[in-house]
């Protein structure tokens, strides 16, 4: 689904976020990606939505090398991508409704036959009666939630989360990631950022660690 | 339309979403985004107000000049076509002889009319119109000769050939002096052409700050929703749907600019048509001015969405493709 070729990153200021990192996430496969802040995390998240180009060495969605894809292109390929952030980055003037429907609006659909999809969408995150809410009326996890079922209302075969758990705590945040296997458990690839190492140790995913921009480990967390 | 999972769009195709769909959805989308940013304006009615009165006063000045000069022009050819040579006629002349010469005149292709003053009546006229009754009756004989006044025929009224002419009627036997004033008409030509070319300038860099407001003010409005179009962006918007809600803005700021446009230059015209109407009654004709028609109100609103079009144009292009999620 992903993969990554010796790929490097270096800003312009001189700074190597990632040096020579290769690794392959299988279709279908739940990973998370850890390391220290700085470490190239977030880097290598951009690489693959295309907030960034690499430096050197190659990207690979689905077999498709985004060298290939010209800036024109970048918001279809975004399209096949389901990201969720850390502050989850809802539009807090607009309704709950109108921030899942966003994808579904832009790639087309009618309010109507978006509502149907963004009512189930919300159902599947728990949130199926608060679609006339603000986002400033719900809570820290409610927000979350949102933004996971905005990621998911056009059902990407692919998630990026960037520390969806940043700001939760253990509980909702147990229940943020049992989603995450939900959606994989239908067939969706996720790649899910953190640094929450307790909460890895626990689930026993595949977990790729960078340190400095290098990939130190592409296994199960060792104890 | 899945650039990078080809089954994934044969899955979109299943939620029923055709090519004709998506042609009719793409201008439901429109409507809706241009109803949208009309409330999104009259969210901040006061500023949104300030910049589509600076639009429609900017255009006020072009157009109430463009009024005067359509004005001037209409008296200017009205002038020109009456060009008239007085012809003064030796005072040796009987009345026979002046007859005869009317006559002749009259008969020629290149003259519609000739008009007669005759002497008698004319020094008639003079004594009552001018209070010199009783100086006049000390002069033993008539000082003024007969006049006639030619009008040319139509093809024959233009400055040069009224002035070929007016040669023609010199030369002839009978007459002592003609003349035909073209000095003031060049001057009038050469003062409009002057309103005309200054006008046009003004129009022209009323225009250009025109579209550089508008630019500035949907500059401003994008740097406002730099979050709101990162998350756009984010989630797969590309820059065409992201720039159109600001667009349809422009698109406001100029048809309700169009308007205040029109109802200014009215209120303009009124108040100086009064003194137009003051100026032409001294001169003992009834002229007033005409406003815009309704084809020029039209053009007019024409340029005003053009101008704000143009001007968000400039802006979306500038600013929002900048804009790139972090």
């Amino acid at each position: 689904m992903i993969k990554f070729e010796q790929v490097s990153k270096t800003y312009s200021g001189g700074f190597t976020a990632l040096n020579q990192v290769s690794f392959h996430l299988e279709p279908g496969e739940m990973a998370f990606l850890t390391g220290h802040s700085g470490a190239g995390k977030s880097t290598l998240l951009k690489l693959i939505s295309m907030m960034e180009r690499p430096t050197a060495g190659r990207v690979l969605i689905n077999g498709h090398d985004l060298k290939r894809i010209n800036s024109r292109q970048i918001p279809y390929v975004r399209r096949d991508i389901g990201m969720i952030f850390q502050d989850h980055r809802l539009l807090m003037d607009k309704t709950v409704l109108d921030n899942v429907a966003l994808p579904l609006l832009i790639e087309g659909y009618s309010m109507q036959e978006a509502r149907k999809r963004v009512q189930a969408s919300l159902e599947k995150v728990g949130l199926g009666d608060k679609l006339r809410y603000y986002p400033m009326m719900l809570s820290g996890g409610e927000q979350q939630r949102v933004g996971i079922a905005r990621a998911v209302v056009n059902k990407p075969p692919l998630l990026l989360a960037d520390e969806p758990t940043g700001n939760l705590d253990p509980k909702l945040s147990t229940e943020i990631i049992k989603l995450f296997e939900d959606f994989n458990r239908v067939g969706v690839s996720v790649l899910i950022a953190t640094h929450d190492l307790g909460l890895i140790a626990r689930l026993r995913y595949r977990t790729l660690s960078l340190k400095e921009g290098r990939m130190i480990n592409d296994g199960l967390q060792e104890n | 339309m899945s650039l990078l999972f080809r089954s994934r769009s044969q899955g979109a195709q299943q939620v029923k979403i055709s090519g004709f769909r998506r042609f009719v959805m793409f201008w439901v989308h429109n409507a809706q985004q241009a109803v949208a940013s009309l409330g999104e304006l009259a969210r901040y009615p006061l500023a949104s107000l300030m910049t589509m009165a600076v639009l429609g006063l900017s255009l006020t000045l072009p157009a109430t000049l463009y009024v005067v000069v359509k004005n001037t022009d209409a008296i200017g050819s009205d002038w020109q076509e009456a060009a008239e040579i007085t012809v003064f006629l030796r005072k040796n002349l009987s009345q026979q002889e002046v007859a005869t010469f009317t006559k002749r005149l009259n008969l020629s292709p290149d003259i519609e009319s000739v008009k007669w003053i005759d002497k008698n009546e004319a020094l008639a006229e003079f004594g009552e119109g001018s209070g010199f009754g009783s100086a006049l009756d000390a002069l033993t004989e008539n000082p003024l000769p007969d006049v006639l006044l030619v009008t040319p025929a139509a093809d024959k009224r233009s400055p040069a050939a009224a002035e070929v002419l007016l040669r023609s009627l010199k030369s002839e036997r009978e007459v002592d002096e003609a003349r035909l004033d073209l000095a003031w008409l060049q001057r009038l030509e050469a003062l409009l052409n002057l309103v005309r070319d200054g006008f046009l300038a003004l129009a022209l860099l009323l225009c250009i700050a025109v579209v550089l407001i508008v630019g500035n003010t949907i500059r401003l409005n994008i740097n406002s929703k730099r979050d709101e179009i990162m998350v756009m962006k984010l989630v797969g918007a590309t820059d065409a749907y992201i720039q159109r809600p600001f667009m349809y803005t422009g698109i406001w700021y100029g048809i309700v600019g169009g308007v205040i446009a029109w109802l200014a230059t009215a209120l303009l015209i009124w108040w100086i048509d009064d003194a137009v109407r003051a100026i032409s009654e001294l001169y003992e004709s009834q002229f007033s001015l005409t406003g815009l028609n309704f084809q020029e109100m039209l053009v007019l609103w024409l340029i005003a969405v053009g101008l704000g079009l143009l001007g968000s144009y400039i802006a979306v292009r500038k600013h929002v493709a900048t804009i790139e999620p972090q």
